[in-house]
């Protein structure tokens, strides 16, 4: 027993020479095997499985409502998909979605957390106001601003609009302001999770470098450029995937707002796939337009951690 | 007035507006949520009424009350908890301390199932469900929770694993206890604060969980979130009814939040540095 514990705490760190060793390795590993099974075992069943299935559907034409014309197709679905203008459209406002929204967060977020950092007192109200829309469902989110803050001539935020002489205005029904509109909420519910781990970030940098930096007389400017941004750079890069990857993937808080609408204004690749799917009940095109959003997925991840490799 | 109180009064001013930002439209749904209808409708808003529970009421006693779908909610969370934590602690104690060939490959493994994109596997699920007649049942919707909370409980308890002293383990071996034992009696004991805050979050998450839910939920199963639905229409939304539901839906994630505010943060970061965490 006394050799388990030289090989569980890794000291005996070159393959283990007796037989004797061997077969404590081996138990080793039989015991992870046993440990790891049903987890991964679950995970295959349901992420790698729906992957292999969602490709092989894809190769159909799945129509729930025209069962009749059913059929293999082969690689139709992605030819119709790359002349398909709703696909292109729905990826540019994708990228928007996602482009803007991670900027915004991560920028507001950086800014308040600097500024709360040099507060002396009330940092404990931001810590607790902040964690309360992070915890929040995004349908409920997306509920509470389509009705109580965006309601035309009745939210807060067009009664606030009318008040400072901007008039009532169509939050959601107009293409543009929709747009800004999910924009808006998005940025509402997760900057205070960029604002956090920016501030928790923050809080760890050692101290005496900006001492030193004081001593040297380099003004808040210089110190920000200099120590703070590249001490950070870390836990932005960080802050940056985790959220494209999160907006990337949102649904729930643009389909309970406008659905996609109007028209397709807001609609994501998400949105797309999901309507396709779900409301014109395409089951084949939509697993063709889900493959296209896993690949997109699949560039923009590869593209951040190569951003987070290089230096 | 000196350039310092100038800075501090901008401060304070910068402060409360975005406090007040996050705060109100919570806030706000709770206000009107204790409003009768017709003060819920008046216009300007009105800040001062007097405070009625027939909201609630109605909500929880009335005709299509949603106590019923309360209760799936509580079932669905409570139930991907469980099952989630069955199966993360042993796997993720085994990808953090014990060697074996392909650890590397089954961290990554992990880590590559978390990126998936709901909607990119949210129609082979409703596809195979729908075969094996497992739409709008329990079983069903756990099942598939699984794809997110697994990996995502998974990277943040390796973390937690990760810190224990090896020491301990050794000590447990020389008194010649077994793996299995000392795993249970001397590791989880260890980590108990991680696995609190793993159950917090794997709960969060499954109780705000939206586009599973709406696909693969049905008449028998249908959980708060997609429930909500029914006080908006194209006739009329019932506005009182909605605020209080949203205020009961939101109700059990903004107190574990509050409570466990500091493991949240914690758990957030440990996240960040470990590329995992959600949503």
């Amino acid at each position: 027993m006394a050799t388990t514990a030289v090989t569980s705490a890794g000291i005996a760190s070159e393959a283990p020479r007796s037989d004797f060793g061997r077969v404590l390795a081996q138990r080793e590993r039989r015991f992870a095997a046993a440990l790891l099974a049903p987890a991964f075992l679950a995970l295959l069943a349901t992420t790698t499985f729906p992957l292999l299935f969602l490709v092989y559907t894809s190769a159909f034409r799945m129509d729930l409502a025209m069962p009749f014309t059913n059929g293999f197709v082969g690689f139709e679905n992605y030819q119709v998909l790359l002349s398909d203008e709703r696909f292109w459209t729905s990826l540019l406002v994708s990228l928007v979605y996602t482009g803007s929204t991670v900027a915004l967060q991560v920028i507001i977020g950086l800014a308040l957390a600097l500024l709360v950092m040099d507060m002396k007192r009330g940092q404990g109200w931001f810590r607790v106001i902040a964690i309360l829309p992070v915890v929040l469902s995004p349908a409920v989110v997306g509920m509470i601003w389509r009705t109580f803050m965006l309601a035309p001539e009745f939210g807060i935020v067009d009664f606030l609009a009318i008040n400072a002489g901007l008039g009532s205005k169509n939050w959601l029904g107009d293409p543009t302001l929709a747009m800004v509109s999910v924009i808006a909420i998005h940025t509402w519910q997760w900057t205070p999770f960029a604002f956090m781990v920016l501030l928790a970030s923050l809080a760890s940098l050692p101290e005496d470098i900006y001492e030193a930096a004081r001593l040297d007389r380099a003004s808040a400017w210089q110190r920000f450029r200099r120590i703070t941004l590249p001490l950070l750079r870390p836990a932005i890069v960080m802050v940056v995937i985790m959220r494209t990857m999160v907006a990337l993937t949102a649904f729930a808080a643009i389909f309970t707002v406008t659905a996609g609408g109007p028209g397709t204004a807001t609609e994501i690749l998400n949105l797309y796939a999901y309507r396709k799917s779900f409301t014109e009940l395409s089951i084949g095109y939509g697993s063709a337009l889900a493959a296209a959003l896993l690949v997109v997925t699949i560039i923009i991840s590869g593209i951040l951690f190569a951003m987070r490799r290089a230096k | 007035m000196t350039a310092k109180r100038l800075r501090i009064i901008a401060l304070l001013a910068i402060s409360t507006v975005f406090l007040l930002a996050w705060a109100f439209p919570i806030v706000w749904s709770v206000l009107n949520s204790l409003k009768t209808d017709s003060d819920v409708l008046a216009y300007p808003p009105k800040l001062v009424f007097t405070p009625t529970w027939e909201a609630y009421r109605d909500v929880l006693f009335g005709s299509g009350s949603i106590l019923p779908n309360l209760l799936s909610s509580v079932i669905i969370s409570v139930g991907t908890t469980v099952v989630t934590m069955l199966m993360a602690v042993p796997a993720a104690y085994a990808l953090a301390r014990l060697r074996f060939r392909g650890k590397k490959f089954a961290g990554f493994y992990v880590l590559a199932t978390q990126m998936l994109p709901p909607v990119g596997i949210i129609i082979p699920y409703f596809l195979v469900l729908r075969n094996i007649g497992w739409i709008d049942t329990y079983q069903g919707i756990i099942l598939i929770y699984l794809s997110f909370s697994l990996p995502f409980a998974i990277w943040l308890l390796v973390s937690y694993f990760e810190d224990i002293p090896f020491e301990m383990e050794e000590a447990a071996y020389l008194d010649g206890a077994s793996r299995l034992k000392t795993l249970w009696r001397i590791i989880i004991p260890q980590v108990r604060g991680g696995i609190a805050v793993t159950i917090v979050f794997v709960f969060l998450n499954a109780w705000n969980e939206f586009l599973f839910a709406v696909v693969l939920s049905g008449n028998t199963v249908r959980p708060v979130t997609v429930a909500m639905f029914n006080f908006v229409s194209v006739e009329q939304t019932l506005w009182a009814k909605l605020a209080a539901v949203s205020v009961l839906a939101m109700l059990p994630v903004v107190v574990l939040g509050v409570v466990a505010q500091k493991h949240i943060v914690k758990g957030l970061t440990v996240g960040a540095v470990k590329g995992g965490g959600r949503r």
